[in-house]
């Protein structure tokens, strides 16, 4: 499998592929491991800029020496380029959203070698079409994400999970929702699970905590608890997307699963079928985006 | 180039005769949008009260060759909705209902022509709010909010409008419907919907936008630090953030805002200040107290003479009354001003106000600095006299301070958009390539270029055939060897 370490790398394989008519595929076909730096990673302003082949245990790693992190920790230890292609999140989505809400800049290789930059380094900036957030989701499928700019935070203080049993979810999850309590994360372990984290200033944990006992009652758990979550996501062949407020029906027509509530999203053991069908003006949107961008097609799965 | 009688007569049939306007008169009120400077008479103004209206005026637009540009309460300050000549203005006034109310799933449903303001009104009963607040949000709209993807003065921690919008219709230029996302977040494929927020009108129009409410914090906290200097004021800043604070609103104003606030409305703010800094803290009461402690040491420890605290909206209002009269208190010191919209890295603050401090000297003009500190954003006031034709010398010393912005690793524009104004700016932070690309986008939505032409993306005959000197984007500074 080819591999690049370079922009101009990246650029001549794929514009040789282009001319050539020969299809790639990322992360398979071509390998973007050696684009593996961190570029730069200003403490201060809690943004960093890397090539987009690091993996996200060796970013994550790195950001902690500074006390900060991403807020992103989807299942496995995907490339950054990859985290961002297929929109991953873990349970931290429930209160930092998906790499969409945390990507500043890229700068991609289109098919034709084209190397283009989106967005910028800042964290507020409006400028010119948002290309950073069109590319999560593409399933690497528009261009190669070469480097990303991404929002960081600072590490927490202090944490503490909470585990809850209940036959009835939904209601225990209307009430954590619909008080003013901020948990970090918060997952329907279906059926019969919940786990919500706390993250602040340990005095902070402490009290959310006990008001959150008070509400729903609920054990404290070690973090490790979460792996179970994680497992769960990573080991499931279906997702399925609902109205958060139609936990009740939805969680009734499932057998297991790991549902972020908030998001309206769950993660089943079962298949599920995928939710692009009957959208067909999005697919022909995105169809036409795509031959802009990559008229061979290239990047054709 | 005048429309055919046939278009009109078309459009008058299908939306109703008074919904669409032809009377140079009535057509003279949208002949600019807050950015006054630029003004075009549009040919027609068409107001749709449906999706399916909207459909009707874009097919004939898009059949006739037509350009028009969506405007919702014209309040944009960079000219995203100033008019073509010879195109159709699509007012969304009409289209100013809340469709759904869905508390269970944190959600609203409304129309483009909602104001912002009202979004919260519809459910701060139930103890929600819609958390984006542009500084018009009693006036300014939900789609004009989604084409500029608008901020606040609370977007620090609560994010922009593309973090609140998870669903939108839109209506294509070719009158086609797309429904991108919905109440659920992480839709499959392509995030769209997150890169037509922020496309200041040309990919389309947006007729139903899905918002997401959050709940009322526990507590807010809000502090007013008066500092000897921005430099003192500048290092609170960055104490606060080490200190792993985020708080919702972090604003500093400069001695000259300060003073023209004071001439204004008189909020009485530390007298003698060189800077004002105001922290809102809002959250979990626990973290709010602990974190209010620490700002208060940190910005003591910087030098901070006078410290108010706030905790009721009362007394807020009261800190807040002179950061949110700024712009308009600047018609107390100066005839006319000239507000600019830049970025910076949060750490460049200090030595990008020391270089406008030292650009207001080299054009011999003053400049108020009232900013966004937690995020980088300055908005420096450039005050001038037209009548002592200091025009063009303010215009100058506002672009050279957009270079300082860039040259930092910044940006053009934070929150007020491209649009008209800055479309001839873009080359000087995007390269030929980059705006190439961005184009080929565009015309993926927008094949006959019809939606907003002239907005965002530079084009010769707007900005003559020499693009600015470009700057080589902050992305790729990291590694310049590697441009191709």
């Amino acid at each position: 499998m080819p591999s690049v370490s370079s922009l101009a790398e990246a650029a001549e394989v794929l514009a040789t592929a282009h001319a050539e008519g020969r299809r790639l595929t990322i992360g398979e076909s071509l390998s973007t491991e050696g684009l593996d730096r961190i570029l730069e990673h200003e403490a201060g302003d809690l943004t960093c800029t890397v090539e987009a082949g690091l993996r996200l245990s060796t970013l994550q790693h790195a950001l902690a020496e500074h006390g900060q992190r991403l807020s992103l920790d989807p299942p496995g230890d995907p490339t950054v380029g990859a985290l961002l292609a297929r929109n991953q999140s873990g349970p931290l989505r429930h209160r930092f959203g998906a790499p969409r809400d945390l990507v500043l800049g890229v700068t991609l290789v289109l098919a034709d070698g084209t190397i283009a930059s989106a967005g910028g380094k800042v964290v507020k900036n409006v400028a010119g079409y948002d290309l950073a957030r069109l590319v999560c989701g593409s399933q690497g499928r528009l261009a190669l994400i070469a480097r990303v700019s991404l929002r960081l935070h600072p590490l927490p203080k202090a944490e503490q999970s909470l585990a809850i049993e209940t036959d009835g979810a939904a209601s225990v999850v209307r009430a954590l929702l619909g008080s003013q309590l901020q948990p970090s994360a918060l997952d329907v372990l279906h059926p019969g699970g919940i786990l919500v984290l706390f993250e602040g200033s340990p005095r902070a944990v402490k009290a959310q905590v006990a008001a959150a006992q008070g509400l729903v009652g609920g054990v404290e758990v070690d973090f490790e608890a979460w792996d179970v979550s994680r497992r769960r996501q990573s080991g499931a062949r279906g997702r399925l997307r609902f109205d958060p407020g139609r936990l009740d029906d939805t969680l009734r027509g499932l057998a297991e699963a790991v549902v972020r509530p908030s998001a309206g999203v769950a993660y089943t053991a079962d298949e599920q079928p995928s939710d692009t069908v009957s959208q067909g003006g999005i697919d022909q949107l995105i169809e036409r985006i795509r031959s802009e961008l990559d008229p061979n097609r290239v990047l054709a799965a | 180039m005048a429309l055919r009688a046939s278009f009109v007569l078309e459009l008058q049939r299908a939306l109703g005769a008074t919904h669409v306007i032809t009377e140079p008169e009535q057509l003279r009120v949208y002949e600019c949008d807050g950015l006054t400077g630029h003004r075009a008479i549009p040919e027609l103004v068409v107001l749709p009260g449906s999706t399916e209206d909207v459909q009707v005026i874009l097919r004939a637009c898009s059949r006739e060759h037509v350009p028009f540009v969506a405007r919702g309460a014209g309040t944009g300050l960079s000219g995203g909705a100033t008019p073509l000549a010879g195109g159709v203005v699509v007012s969304l006034a009409r289209m100013n209902r809340i469709l759904e109310v869905d508390l269970a799933s944190q959600r609203v449903i409304v129309e483009p022509g909602v104001a912002n303001l009202d979004v919260t009104r519809a459910v701060v009963d139930e103890g929600f709010f819609y958390a984006p607040d542009p500084s018009s949000q009693q006036v300014c709209t939900i789609g004009g909010n989604v084409a500029e993807n608008s901020g606040g003065a609370h977007c620090l921690k609560n994010g922009f409008t593309v973090h609140h919008v998870t669903g939108a219709t839109l209506v294509l230029p070719d009158g086609e419907t797309v429904e991108l996302g919905g109440k659920a977040l992480d839709p499959e494929g392509p995030d769209l919907l997150g890169m037509v927020v922020g496309s200041e009108g040309t990919l389309g129009i947006v007729t139903r936008v899905t918002l997401r409410v959050v709940r009322t914090p526990e507590a807010v906290q809000t502090l007013l630090a008066g500092f000897e200097t921005t430099d003192a004021a500048g290092a609170a800043v960055s104490g606060i953030v080490a200190a792993g604070i985020l708080p919702s609103a972090l604003e500093m104003m400069d001695r000259l805002t300060i003073e023209a606030a004071e001439l204004a409305v008189a909020p009485g703010y530390p007298a003698g200040a060189g800077a004002v800094l105001l922290v809102e803290l809002d959250g979990v009461s626990a973290q709010v107290e602990e974190d209010a402690v620490e700002v208060e040491r940190i910005c003591a420890d910087c030098g901070a003479f006078e410290i108010r605290a706030a905790t009721n909206d009362l007394a807020r209002a009261l800190l807040w009354k002179g950061r949110k009269s700024a712009f308009a208190a600047m018609g107390r010191v100066a005839t006319d001003y000239y507000v600019q919209d830049g970025v910076v890295p949060r750490t460049r603050l200090p030595g990008v106000l020391r270089r406008i401090e030292e650009l207001s000297e080299i054009h011999g003009l003053r400049v108020g600095n009232v900013f966004h500190a937690g995020d980088g954003n300055l908005h420096p006031l450039v005050l001038y006299d037209a009548e002592q034709g200091e025009t063009e010398r303010a215009r100058d010393l506002a672009e050279a301070i957009l270079d300082a912005c860039l040259d930092a690793g910044g940006s053009l524009t934070g929150e007020h958009g491209v649009g008209m104004d800055k479309a001839c700016s873009m080359p000087r932070m995007f390269s030929e390539r980059d705006l190439e690309v961005f184009g080929r986008v565009r015309r993926a939505f927008d094949p006959e270029g019809i939606c907003n032409p002239g907005k965002v993306i530079p084009t010769p005959r707007l900005c003559g055939e020499v693009p600015g000197p470009y700057r080589v984007h902050p992305l790729e500074r990291m590694d310049v060897a590697e441009r191709l």
